[in-house]
Formats: C-alpha cells, sequence, structure tokens
C-alpha cells in the first residue's frame, strides 16, 4: 500500500511539473498566434487581418504572464481548455474528440498487434535459437525498425496505391459519406486503416522483438529453467509460463509507455497518410503556436503516460513477487 | 478497387437523388455530377464564418454573397451581385447601393437591406471580425428608401469599394443578430444566399450541395462539390493526376509528365496577380543609399532566377512593379524602357565605384569606413522554390561584390521578422488587389507601415515619402480611368527611381483543370475569375456557376 501511495505522490508532482513546462515552453517561441495564422495564409490574407485577429485571439491583453499561469492551471484542472487558434473558433475539446478516436483506433490497435507479435517472435526466437525461424524474422524485423517511417509509408502507397490500386492513397475514410455506424462504413474504414496500419507494425515491432529475445536469452540460462527441463515438463510450459513470465517484464513495462503515448498518436504516419488524427493535430498546433491545442494535447499525452506507468506499476506487483517484498 | 469504385458510385448516387427530389426546376442535360477540388491544406475546422481567416474562403462565394463581384483579372471590371447597382456622391464619401429584389437566403427568408446594415455595423462593434478595417475609414452605413444601403466614409474612399463590395460576405440579421459573440462563433451550418450549402463537413472533408432556389435561374448546374482535405502535397497531387479531383490549386513539379501527359483533357493556367519581391529595409544605414539599391536591380537577373528558383512557371518580374499579363495596360512601358534596368553586373559594378565603395582584393565591396556590403535575406523555409530562388540570387550578387547571407525561417519566425521590420532584405509578396493600386499602397503608403520593432500590417520596408502618400490619397478620391491611370504611372516612377524593394517574379494562382467532366473554366482568353481553387473568395464561388457537365 505504501509503494501505492509514494507512486501517487509522484504522480502528482510529475504531473505539475509537466504542466509548468507546458506552459512556458511554447510562449518562448517567436511571434504570436495571428502572425502564425498570417504565415499559414500567406499571400491570401492582407496586413490589416493581423489587428483584427490578434483581437479576436485576445492577444496583448496585457495579463501577466503569472496571471496566465494561474488562470491556466486553474482552467486544466476543472476541464475548460478553451478555444483553439488553429481551427478557431473551435474548442479545444471539440477538436480533440474529433480527432482522438481516429487514432486510439489505428494507434493503439497497432501498438497491440505489434506488442503481442513482437513479444511472441522474440520468445520463439530465443527459445529455437539459431534455427531458421529466429536467423530470418528477427534480422528482418530489426532492420526495418531502422527504416525511417516515411520512406516506408510512401513506398507503400506507391506499391499498393498507385501501382496496384488495392488501398486508398490516405485519409480515415472514403469522402463524401456520412460516418454512421453501418458496416458499409466500417469495412471502408478498414480498408483505409491496413496501409497505415501495416506500416506501423512492420516497423515498431523490431524493438519488441530485440528486448523480448536478448531477456529470453538471459532466463534460459537460469537454474530454474534447468530445472524445469530436468523436471520434464512439456516445452511450451518452459517456455510460456517458465522463462516466458519472467522475460516479458522489462518489456511489459516499455509495452505501458507506448499505451500512453498511443494518444499522442503517430505524427508521421498520420502526415504521410492525411490521417485526421491527433498527431497531425498536434504538429500543426505547434506551427501555429496553438497554445491552448497544445498545452491540452501534451496535457493529456502527459497525463496517460502517468496512468499508464501506474497501471504497469500495479501490474508488476502481481506478476513478480519480488517487488512485493520491497513494499 | 472495385468496391470502392462502388462505393463511390453509391455515395454520389444516393447524393444526385436527393438533389434531384429537391429541385423544382426542370433539369438540363448538363446539369448534375460532383466537382472534386484537389489542393494541399490542413484539416478543416468545419465553421464557416464568413469573418475568420481560417473559414471565410470555403464560405465566402459559395454560401455567402457579396454586394458586388470585382475581377482582379479584368483590372477590377465589377459585376452586380447581391446589389444590382451602385454610385458614388461626387467627393467620393458617400457610396450607395441598390439592392436586388427576390433573393432569399436558404431558410427561405427574404435579403433585405437591413441585413446589409446589419453585416457592417456588426463589424463596427467587433473589430475582430472586420479583416480589412473598413471602419478605420468608415463613419456610417444605413439603409435609404427602400432598397437603398448608404455607404459614409471619412475621406474619399474609392478604393475601398473592393473590401465593402467584393470582400465581405452579408449574413442574415435574424440568426447573427442572436449569436452572443460573432468573434467565436464556429457558424457549422451556415444560412446565406449563395448557389451552394453546406451538406456535411468531417475534418477531412467539407461537401456542398446546391441551393434549389438560388436567385440566378437555372443556376448552378453541378449538383455537388467535395473539398477534400490534403495534408500534404502529393496525395493531392495523385488524386488530380488520376482524375478524381477536377480543379486542382497547388504545385505541381514538372506538370508536362506529372499531369498534362495523364489525360488529353488536362490543362493549367498559371495567371500571375502580385509580385514577389527583396523588400530593402529602408532603416538600414548602407541599404538608406539608393546607389546600392540600384546596383542590386542590376545585379540580378530576374530571368534566371525565375527559370530556376520557379521552374520558369513564374515570370520574372519588372522594377515598375506592374504584374504583366494580368495588368499589362497599366503598364508605362516607355518609362521603364527610359529607367533602363536590365541585368548588367559591369553597371552594378561601376555604380558602387562611383557611389564610393571600395572593391577589396577579394572582390567584395566594402563602405569608405570598412564596413562590408554584405546583407542577411530572410526568406520562408517551407518555400523550396524561394530557397532555390535565393541561391541564385547570391551567386549573382557574390559576382558583384556583394555578400548575401540567406535566413531560411520557419514560418512564424519569419512573418515576425518582416512585419517587426527586423531584417536587411526580405523576401514576400503582398496581398494586392484588382489594380496594380493596391500593392503600391500595402508596399508604399507610410500611415501603412510602423516604427521598427512595431508589427507593421504593410508597408514592410518603412518607406517613406510625403509626395508619394499624398499620390496614393489622390487615387482615392477619382474614379476616372485616366487620372487613376496618371496615378499609377507616376508611382511606376517612384519604384524606378527610388528602389524601396526589387519585384523579381510574379506570383501566379496555381490552376490545374480538367475538361473531361466539366467545361466553362477561366482561360487567358476569358479571365472571368480567379482561378486558383477554393482559395481566392469570392471567386471561385463565381467560378462553379459557369461550370456544368459536357
Amino acid at each position: 500500500m505504501r509503494y501505492i501511495l509514494r507512486r501517487l505522490g509522484f504522480f502528482i508532482v510529475t504531473l505539475w511539473a509537466a504542466m509548468t513546462v507546458n506552459f512556458f515552453l511554447p510562449r518562448l517561441m517567436p511571434g504570436n498566434p495571428a502572425m502564425a495564422m498570417m504565415a499559414r495564409f500567406h499571400g491570401r490574407l492582407s496586413g490589416q487581418a493581423l489587428n483584427a485577429m490578434e483581437a479576436a485571439f485576445g492577444i496583448n491583453t496585457h495579463q501577466s504572464l503569472i496571471a496566465q499561469y494561474f488562470a491556466y492551471l486553474g482552467n486544466s484542472v476543472t476541464g475548460q481548455f478553451g478555444r483553439s487558434l488553429t481551427f478557431f473558433p473551435q474548442s479545444v475539446s471539440h477538436v480533440v474528440l474529433e480527432a482522438l478516436p481516429w487514432t486510439l483506433g489505428l494507434v493503439g490497435v497497432t501498438t497491440i498487434i505489434a506488442f503481442i507479435l513482437g513479444t511472441l517472435i522474440g520468445m520463439i526466437g530465443a527459445w529455437t535459437r539459431g534455427g531458421w525461424f529466429d536467423s530470418l524474422l528477427p534480422p528482418l524485423f530489426i532492420i526495418l525498425s531502422a527504416f525511417p517511417y516515411f520512406w516506408i509509408g510512401l513506398v507503400a502507397i506507391l506499391i499498393f496505391s498507385i501501382s496496384l490500386g488495392w488501398l486508398p492513397t490516405g485519409f480515415g475514410y472514403t469522402n463524401g459519406q456520412p460516418i454512421t455506424l453501418t458496416w458499409h462504413f466500417i469495412w471502408d474504414v478498414i480498408q483505409h486503416a491496413i496501409l497505415p496500419a501495416t506500416t506501423i507494425v512492420i516497423t515498431s515491432i523490431g524493438g519488441w522483438i530485440l528486448t523480448m529475445r536478448n531477456n529470453m536469452i538471459m532466463v534460459l540460462n537460469e537454474d530454474y529453467v534447468r530445472m524445469a527441463r530436468a523436471k520434464g515438463l512439456s516445452p511450451s510450459r518452459i517456455m510460456f509460463d517458465y522463462a516466458g513470465r519472467n522475460a516479458i517484464l522489462p518489456n511489459f513495462s516499455g509495452f505501458g509507455m507506448s499505451l500512453g503515448f498511443v494518444v499522442s498518436g503517430a505524427i508521421l504516419v498520420e502526415y504521410v497518410f492525411s490521417y485526421p488524427g491527433v498527431g497531425y493535430m498536434m504538429l500543426q498546433a505547434v506551427l501555429n503556436e496553438d497554445f491552448p491545442l497544445m498545452q491540452t494535447l501534451f496535457l493529456f499525452i502527459t497525463l496517460a503516460v502517468l496512468i499508464a506507468i501506474l497501471i504497469v506499476d500495479a501490474v508488476t506487483v502481481l506478476l513478480d513477487p519480488r517487488t512485493r517484498r520491497t513494499a | 478497387m472495385a468496391t470502392r469504385h462502388w462505393l463511390m458510385a453509391l455515395a454520389a448516387g444516393i447524393g444526385m437523388g436527393g438533389a434531384l427530389g429537391a429541385s423544382p426546376r426542370a433539369l438540363a442535360a448538363d446539369d448534375g455530377g460532383t466537382l472534386t477540388i484537389s489542393d494541399a491544406q490542413f484539416l478543416w475546422t468545419c465553421g464557416f464564418s464568413p469573418y475568420n481567416s481560417s473559414s471565410n474562403f470555403l464560405a465566402v462565394g459559395p454560401v455567402y454573397e457579396t454586394l458586388m463581384f470585382v475581377n482582379t483579372l479584368q483590372s477590377a471590371k465589377t459585376t452586380p451581385w447581391l446589389a444590382t447597382d451602385y454610385s458614388w456622391s461626387a467627393d467620393k464619401k458617400v457610396l450607395t447601393f441598390t439592392m436586388r429584389h427576390g433573393v432569399k437566403f436558404t431558410d427561405g427568408t427574404d435579403l433585405t437591406p437591413s441585413d446589409v446594415v446589419f453585416t457592417f455595423n456588426m463589424l463596427k462593434k467587433y473589430p475582430a471580425l472586420d479583416l480589412n478595417t473598413i471602419w478605420s475609414q468608415l463613419t456610417s452605413v444605413a439603409q435609404s428608401g427602400d432598397d437603398k444601403v448608404v455607404f459614409t466614409f471619412k475621406i474619399p474612399a474609392v478604393p475601398y469599394f473592393y473590401y465593402v463590395a467584393d470582400q465581405v460576405g452579408i449574413v442574415p440579421e435574424h440568426i447573427w443578430s442572436k449569436v452572443k459573440d460573432p468573434t467565436t462563433f464556429v457558424d457549422a451550418t451556415p444560412i446565406g444566399t449563395g448557389p451552394y450549402t453546406i451538406s456535411r463537413c468531417t475534418p477531412q472533408d467539407v461537401s456542398y450541395t446546391r441551393n434549389p432556389n438560388y436567385w440566378q435561374p437555372g443556376l448552378p448546374k453541378i449538383a455537388h462539390i467535395e473539398y477534400p482535405a490534403f495534408t500534404t502535397n502529393p496525395p493531392a497531387n495523385q488524386v488530380l493526376a488520376t482524375g478524381q479531383a477536377q480543379w486542382g490549386g497547388q504545385f505541381i513539379p514538372n506538370i508536362k509528365t506529372e499531369y498534362m501527359s495523364k489525360d488529353k483533357d488536362n490543362h493549367y493556367w498559371y495567371p500571375p496577380v502580385v509580385n514577389v519581391a527583396m523588400f530593402i529595409n529602408q532603416t538600414n544605414p548602407i541599404l538608406k543609399d539608393v546607389a546600392v539599391r540600384k546596383a542590386l536591380v542590376y545585379a540580378l537577373d530576374k530571368k534566371r532566377i525565375a527559370m530556376i528558383g520557379e521552374y520558369g512557371y513564374e515570370p520574372p518580374a519588372n522594377q515598375a512593379g506592374i504584374v504583366t499579363p494580368t495588368f499589362e495596360s497599366w503598364l508605362d512601358k516607355k518609362q521603364l524602357a527610359e529607367a533602363g534596368y536590365t541585368y548588367d553586373p559591369k553597371k552594378a559594378i561601376a555604380i558602387l565605384e562611383q557611389a564610393g565603395y571600395k572593391r577589396g582584393d577579394d572582390g567584395m565591396f566594402s563602405t569608405a569606413d570598412g564596413k562590408p556590403l554584405a546583407f542577411t535575406i530572410i526568406n520562408q523555409s517551407a518555400y523550396t522554390d524561394w530557397v532555390a530562388a535565393l541561391q541564385v540570387a547570391a551567386q549573382q550578387l557574390k559576382a558583384v561584390g556583394i555578400k548575401l547571407t540567406i535566413s531560411n525561417l520557419a514560418g512564424t519566425d519569419y512573418n515576425a521578422k518582416l512585419f517587426n521590420g527586423q531584417y536587411d532584405l526580405a523576401y514576400a509578396y503582398e496581398a494586392g488587389g484588382p489594380t496594380p493600386y493596391y500593392e503600391f499602397r500595402q508596399w508604399l503608403y507610410s500611415p501603412g507601415s510602423a516604427p521598427i520593432g512595431q508589427a507593421a500590417t504593410t508597408n514592410w520596408e518603412r518607406y517613406s515619402n510625403k509626395d508619394t502618400d499624398a499620390l496614393i490619397d489622390n487615387y482615392a478620391e477619382s474614379t476616372d480611368p485616366a487620372t487613376q491611370q496618371a496615378i499609377v504611372t507616376k508611382l511606376q516612377k517612384v519604384l524606378l527611381d527610388d528602389v524601396p524593394l526589387i519585384p523579381i517574379t510574379e506570383q501566379v494562382d496555381w490552376d490545374q483543370y480538367s475538361t473531361k467532366q466539366f467545361v466553362g473554366w477561366p482561360t487567358p482568353q476569358d479571365p472571368y475569375a480567379q482561378p486558383l481553387a477554393g482559395y481566392t473568395f469570392p471567386d471561385w464561388g463565381v467560378i462553379v456557376l459557369h461550370l456544368h457537365e459536357k
């Protein structure tokens, strides 16, 4: 119990620190949101629009930075995130809620798939060390994970969308149809998700394989594994229950972190595939000095990662008896 | 793939059926179809306020309409729209519009002069909506009689006709008067008088459906418009090349092989509209000297810069500052020829030597007291064509002994430095307007500027000359074409004599279109509106009214 309480205290301090950095860092950027808007619409807006936009965005209100900071802390706690300046005058909550399901669906599912596949491949690779499986799959995926993501994405579009014409080039669904919960639409969404999802999985799987395989090899040398073999247990039981369960612990905390980061989306993926998710939104927020949107997105990411870590800590206590003793 | 075609056909079919059922008029053979616009952008806000810079171009034209349509490509040729006529008082301070009868908003209510009065008074009450600061010149807007609206200005204000008549979308009073704060009003389901309504919007796509009761009889002919939001150029180019979109407004490198060769019905037209220029900071101690500025003009080979930097799609500009061929009739060719500006590096060196600058052993010039002629030019790092163009310029300046350092900045940083005057040279362009006068005013009018360190909305180079200001003021007092022409000729002379900036290339409207399904596009022979897809308002609303199926 004391362990969990200590973790909770750590959680709150980290959250406050992150929120503070989150407030001050963007304000060190040159210019202001109105100028960023001018930059985005360059040539279409006459210079006079600057004054109008500064008025609309509430810039130069002569409120001190410290007063703004405390207002921001208060608003964040009470869930009032204000209006996005990039997507003015939509509220930040509206903008984020519109993008979040896409990202959670795409990045969340692919993160889980990549973790499960990677862990399995790493486990089996280590178990059959030196065999054909081990010499083929882990090196292949580790090499793939070293490729720049946007390159793989563009090549995939070129082959499967443009040359072969099997899959759409981008977007979350076919334009011009209503968003409804029909099989028709769901099938459309899945078709649009295949390319981005596959490319995320094949580029991120390598990392899971590498750590899992290394841990597994170490664990396989432990005495209790030798003991299990001597007892004559079935190989699959040794692989999953004896070696696998212990080797997965480091990978598991990594998985918790990745799940937290799902909220931040996958900026490059969403950019390459024009996917309407949070990652693309975050890029826009930063480029346009959209303080309210940026702050909210970073707050969500921080919260998600911290909560994920908290959960992982709790689950580790369940999986690993040794952590229970220290607590 | 087969499934996808089927899906799209189904979606289009359902939409068409709806429009057929709603339309009370007989359909001609060329009626219907879905026009798709392809244009690298960003995700949509799904707000359509005509007074918000991030959404007005989606709404003004197709949804909200203006009092008149002023065509930039035909030297401000004016077409009656919601107003049938206008007149200026003799002192050019009172502008009276006569409103059209029988125009309805899409919710069935009539458009009345009081909607116009309400619209403009709302801009007065909320300066955040007044994107062209019209109320800096206006004193009042009021209804007169049954069908007239009278605008009273503080001073003679002929150029403000464009902003009042062509740039402000008229909204219904019975809806907007109930809006608590129009500044933050999203306007997700806009009610306008225009040929289209918004039938659906997601961050990824805006769908327009035609207004069956539109006031122009038999129009619009196109049933639906889809405007998807692409986040990057390559996929946008792709849907254009494959014919999934019929109208594009983006840069396509090597357009002959990437687009024209894909289909015999593919066309492009890139009409120039404003100058891309080197803005010269007039407060820089060395650049203050007009001899240095003139030497820069002779040292730069604009043709080569346009060829290498802009693939030849954007033509080289002239020092008179008149965009050709768009504003050809305004250009005083004799005056330009007499000024004698050609690419002549020897002359550039001669001018500098004559003005007392010393050329060192390394070939580089410095001032009499030893300061090198070295300047930094700020540039938009995102515009790769500009980056390439300036590299060519830097080589050309080096050849005459002037060092040019290129500072490629991110958009916001660049704009902050440009507006605040924190640069030696800046590569930029102004918004322009329907005649060359607007660009001259934005370049040269000193009341539009601001001290260094404060944001200037126009006149970023901080040029200040009382005679020039007087010329610009005089233009506002006259609607006589000959007088206007004479003033613009004098303003060209200012650019030739004083060189406050150096026009390098001419910014064009990127316009790609396919005549496979739809015809009626603007062309060099019939430039009835600016063709930049979804970008220039209200022009693109005018274009979709001209289009119809083959």
